[in-house]
């Protein structure tokens, strides 16, 4: 009897596996090209995973593209979680972030006739089928340290990242010298949580960067972000004293302290890619994205703390960024 | 270091070590009744999510908190339901809860909330000082200027003491993660009290998670308990499983943690992983030198067979 069972329910089981395989091929003619993204926080994180989620749906939208994604995998499940998108037929693997190089190679070398983009990827990874889409960490860092040069009067402002990448390295190092070059006296105070999603331990760092006289706050560890912005407010009160740039989407109005955002479009340059997949003119190339194609850009400014003459003074600040005429 | 950030730091140290403690207790009242259960950090996610719905939709965190600690008894049941009626292996399911539960708890709030680039935010529990005890300089807003949860479960390590130590019911308690065929022919009911503290373990875990986003920090975001379940596991055993020895652990831990994000902020040259480690050095080094001559429940991992001889 119980054999018997157990037969039926293998046997439903195919059935299931066999009709869900039955709809792939579509109409010939006018092909659907899909793309699917691989990520290892979650997607509905608030920040990292959100702002990546959402620029694929973006993109894809724009050129009429299916979309699927995986979260929440493990280092070990990179590889294989590529391959069963490769086995489905998916035309464009996207992969956000610089850890998943590795993987990515690998597979990318068994499977030739599938495009694979990778965010903040290095310049030299591109190969026939791998494009890397790198936003430029030094600017993004650069904007966030003009707007606290400027508005910093405690001299002190605080930096907390999520681990220790390159690109969270380098917008450290840009944010305090970009605000050095405005305001000589300042000093960044900088610590990592050790995670992205321990929005308790965010809260707890920017506490204590507050009682080191922290005023200005830039991050780069999407959900502990939150946390922080919350310990700001709550030492704000009812008079916003100390403000955060938001970053990667434009957070204008999340919180109350959000006083301007730094804005990393990757749908834009995602949306490259996938142009590039459908014209069969992708692989070798690096798309960057920076304040010149528009892929980096200045948030909407909050006009109850930022006041207009700042305003003209950062903008000014930020074209010179651009012209590279801003001095290091 | 000045007075002020002494004082900082310790509030911090509190604050740090309160949902540890609940987990702890959980583990603890577990562990008494010889259920090992290692899957605290799934309870603890599904706690933080269902107090946080509740939170956000009610705008009640003491809601908040109850929704959530009968979130993590529901997932706790499926646990006890197969460790003690089936008899299956507990390191087995409490790693199922722990794969099961905060994948259930980002399914729903993704169903919930769909995906943006901001999160939802509740309300957060006031602190209720205590008049006149508050106004005391440094230890006031320490010890009488808290969310009544931290109030509560001070209470619980009191309590939990001296219901093992001097109670007839709570010595009951511990002969059933001792030695169980001696209970049972001493008419203890050995299958009840499992399930018992499984409704206590699943309360107090779904408590210290709801803590998390009600009284803590105001959004929900998969992984916010962020391996605090298993630090809390540590801290039981850490504390030679008794109320006040995890009470010990728990601020230990806090305390380090709480210094060490304090020690990586103005300073560049030393790398932060150093300073990430501390709290579990310190935890290494004090398991080490306290010793480990008490040994826990006797009957604790192991499956309990009423008829086998």
């Amino acid at each position: 009897m119980k054999k018997a069972l157990a037969l039926l329910l293998a046997l439903c089981l195919a059935l299931v596996a066999l009709s869900a395989c039955a709809k792939g091929p579509e109409a010939p003619g006018e092909k659907t090209y899909r793309v699917a993204m691989i990520c290892d926080s979650s997607i509905s994180d608030g920040g990292w995973g959100a702002a990546c989620y959402n620029g694929m749906v973006a993109a894809a939208e724009k050129r009429g593209w299916e979309t699927a994604y995986t979260d929440s995998i493990d280092q070990s499940a990179y590889a294989d979680t590529m391959i069963s998108y490769c086995d489905l037929g998916y035309d464009l693997i996207f992969a956000p972030g610089n850890q998943y190089s590795d993987a990515v190679k690998q597979v990318a070398a068994d499977y030739p006739d599938v495009c694979f983009a990778v965010l903040n990827g290095a310049t030299s990874l591109p190969t026939e089928n791998i494009m890397s889409m790198l936003p430029n960490a030094d600017q993004i860092g650069s904007i966030a340290g003009i707007i606290a040069g400027l508005m910093s009067k405690s001299n002190v402002i605080g930096f907390i990242g999520g681990m220790e990448l390159d690109t969270t390295k380098s917008k450290l190092a840009h944010f305090e010298s970009a605000a050095q070059v405005i305001n000589p006296a300042i000093k960044a105070v900088s610590a990592y949580a050790g995670s992205f999603n321990d929005t308790a331990k965010g809260m707890e760092l920017a506490a204590s960067m507050i009682n080191e006289g922290a005023d200005v706050f830039f991050g780069d560890a999407s959900a502990v972000d939150s946390g922080a912005r919350q310990a700001i407010d709550q030492a704000n009160g009812d008079t916003v004293r100390i403000i955060d740039i938001g970053q990667p989407a434009d957070l204008l109005g999340q919180n109350p302290c959000v006083a301007c955002s730094v804005v990393t479009d990757n749908a834009a340059m995602l949306a490259i890619c996938l142009e590039k997949c459908e014209t069969g003119t992708f692989g070798n190339e690096v798309v960057f994205g920076s304040l010149e194609n528009n892929c980096v850009y200045l948030g909407k400014f909050n006009d109850a703390l930022i006041d207009a003459d700042t305003q003209a003074k950062i903008l000014d600040y930020v074209k010179q960024l651009q012209e590279g005429t801003f001095s290091k | 270091m000045n007075w002020i950030a002494v004082s900082d730091l310790l509030i911090s140290a509190v604050r740090m070590a309160t949902p540890l403690l609940f987990v702890a207790l959980a583990e603890l009242y577990s562990e008494r009744a010889g259920l090992v259960n290692i899957g605290l950090d799934g309870l603890m996610s599904f706690g933080a999510l269902v107090g946080f719905l509740a939170c956000y939709w009610t705008g009640n965190p003491f809601l908040g908190v109850l929704c959530g600690a009968l979130g993590g008894v529901l997932v706790n049941m499926i646990y006890a339901f197969c460790t003690v009626t089936l008899a299956g292996q507990q390191i087995v399911y409490g790693m199922a809860i722990n794969i099961f539960a905060p994948a259930l708890a980002s399914f729903i709030y993704r169903v919930v909330f769909g995906v943006s680039s901001t999160l939802a935010q509740a309300t957060l529990m006031k602190t209720v000082a205590i008049p006149g005890l508050k106004d005391i300089p440094f230890l006031g807003k320490l010890l009488f200027d808290q969310t009544p949860m931290v109030y509560a479960v001070y209470l619980l390590v009191v309590v939990t003491a001296v219901y093992f130590n001097r109670t007839k019911s709570g010595l009951n308690y511990k002969a059933v993660g001792e030695y169980p065929k001696a209970a049972e022919t001493m008419g203890i009911n050995v299958i009840r009290h499992k399930y018992f503290a499984s409704v206590i373990c699943g309360f107090l875990a779904g408590m210290g998670g709801a803590y998390l986003t009600t009284c803590y920090v105001n959004t929900y975001s998969d992984g916010i308990v962020a391996g605090r379940g298993f630090i809390a596991l540590a801290a039981v055993i850490f504390g030679r499983w008794s109320g006040s020895g995890v009470l010990m652990a728990c601020l230990l831990f806090g305390f380090f943690d709480a210094l060490q994000l304090r020690l990586q902020i103005g300073t560049d040259l030393i790398p932060y992983q150093l300073f990430q480690m501390i709290p579990y050095v310190m935890t290494l080094i004090a398991l080490t030198l306290f010793g480990s001559r008490i040994a826990g429940p006797k009957a604790k991992g192991k499956p309990y067979y009423r008829e086998e001889r």
